[in-house]
């Protein structure tokens, strides 16, 4: 297999599966979510109140808590990391036009060049969790080999990416990689705590209402 | 002390299964292992910063139990009582600084739910939910008693205001006043001095003869059964009395 066809199925057949797996998997994760807790989790629908699950969601995707407060560099750090991560490939250019070439549609995109320092900024974000978590004690104690795993899961298809807009090293074979990681990001996402950035909303909705209905609140 | 039971892997896995509930196996999937919660942590605090003492540690050992099922044995069950009873007090601070509001107190209380299975119980816990069986309250209080101690504080009462009383399951009122079981058994003036007040305030209320005891320990056990039969005695009251509402002691 040469490396042109090692691209068309990156870009091709595997993309479908990986998008397909990573959308399926997480409506999958919500319908199972949704089918056990009708059963066992009589809680959430005796106190469900709208009122305390939008507030509790908006006090943390906004840094408005305690948490925030005390932990003041965690915090900035993991609102940057979070921001670029989601940004950087959804308004990159170079994708935009892969996507104006297969379907025709496309929207705005970031300037190259801040895309580039979006890039760096979420790997400098990313080698700070791993320093973190190797050096602070309580921080240590609870991380396991997944962890870093899935950092590097995370990682990968940005430093790849980074690499083949500079054309370092052989493009071809360093785009090849940035695909392959890529998908293999999405595809990862649904079986492990990378779900996180769906299931967050459940979660902080559900501690929100179950603080609500004593009025206190969870932030 | 705990009492010596041997392990029923069985149990532990029906344990299990009952206690498994989409909340408890999303939070234990997305921990994100940050180690935000353990400056939330009066246990953690006050041991030196211990890092083996933070809230996540503690998710993590019941979430060990609910991969475990029924391989599980005494060594582990034994370290899995000791997390749950000794270094946590399910106070919830944790749960309410977790940017994902994983709910530590609720895991622990499960892990002690699973421990029930094994009649793994510190033991006057144990007396205590016996207690709740036999007497209907948790410190062993006879009905007899319990009016006899109403009917003293009623005549105490009258002493200081005249005309005051301690009305006993009466039918209809505003107000069912439930105490503690330790305020009959101990310090039985306080319920002349809430009935001092409300004979002040011209509430209408009435104690009851049966489920007046409003605590209910049995929930620190995770023990969801005996915890439900002790609300129920009250809510039965109150039904019966055809009550408004209940007020709880301070």
């Amino acid at each position: 297999m040469n490396l042109v066809t090692l691209y068309e199925l990156l870009r091709g057949p595997l993309l479908w599966l990986a998008f397909g797996v990573f959308f399926g998997g997480m409506v999958l994760r919500v319908i199972l979510f949704y089918r056990l807790s009708k059963r066992k989790d009589g809680v959430i629908y005796r106190f469900f109140s709208w009122k305390w699950l939008w507030l509790s969601i908006f006090r943390w995707i906004v840094p408005l808590n305690e948490t925030a407060k005390k932990n003041p560099i965690v915090t900035l750090v993991g609102f940057v990391f979070h921001i670029c991560l989601i940004a950087t490939p959804i308004f990159l250019l170079a994708h935009g036009v892969l996507w104006y070439e297969s379907w025709e549609i496309s929207w705005w995109s970031l300037s190259e060049q801040v895309a580039d320092y979006m890039t760096l900024i979420v790997i400098g974000c990313g080698l700070f969790f791993a320093i973190r978590r190797m050096v602070l004690p309580h921080v240590r104690i609870v991380t396991t080999a997944a962890d870093y795993l899935l950092l590097a899961v995370t990682l990968t298809p940005f430093v790849t990416g980074y690499l083949a807009y500079h054309q370092y090293f052989d493009y071809n074979t360093v785009l090849i990689l940035h695909m392959f990681f890529g998908e293999l990001m999405l595809v990862v996402i649904p079986f492990t705590k990378l779900s996180h950035f769906l299931m967050f909303f459940f979660s902080r909705a559900i501690t929100g209402m179950e603080f609500g209905r004593r009025s206190a609140p969870s932030w | 002390m705990a009492e010596k039971v041997a392990v029923d892997p069985q149990a532990f896995k029906k344990a299990v299964d009952d206690r498994t509930n989409a909340r408890l196996k999303m939070w234990l999937e997305i921990c994100a292992h940050c180690g935000l919660c353990a400056d939330t942590c009066h246990f953690y605090l006050s041991n030196d910063r211990d890092p083996k003492l933070i809230p996540a540690i503690k998710g993590k050992k019941v979430l060990e139990a609910f991969k475990k099922k029924d391989k599980i044995d005494e060594a582990f069950l034994e370290e899995l009582y000791w997390t749950v009873y000794g270094d946590c007090t399910m106070c919830r601070r944790c749960t309410m600084f977790c940017p994902f509001g994983i709910d530590i107190a609720t895991i622990t209380s499960t892990g002690r739910g699973l421990c029930v299975s094994q009649g793994k119980v510190p033991e006057n816990l144990v007396k205590t939910i016996e207690s709740y069986y036999e007497y209907g309250n948790q410190m062993e209080v006879s009905e007899e008693d319990w009016i006899d101690t109403l009917q003293w504080m009623e005549e105490e009462l009258q002493e200081e205001l005249p005309g005051a009383t301690i009305p006993i399951d009466k039918k209809g009122a505003n107000l069912l006043y439930t105490v503690n079981a330790r305020e009959p058994k101990f310090y039985p003036m306080d319920i002349s001095q809430a009935a001092m007040v409300f004979y002040l305030a011209g509430e209408d209320w009435t104690m009851s003869s049966k489920g007046w005891d409003d605590t209910n320990l049995a929930m620190f056990a995770g023990d969801l059964k005996a915890a439900g039969y002790v609300s129920q005695l009250v809510r039965d009251a109150a039904e019966e009395l055809e009550v408004k509402r209940v007020a709880i002691t301070e």
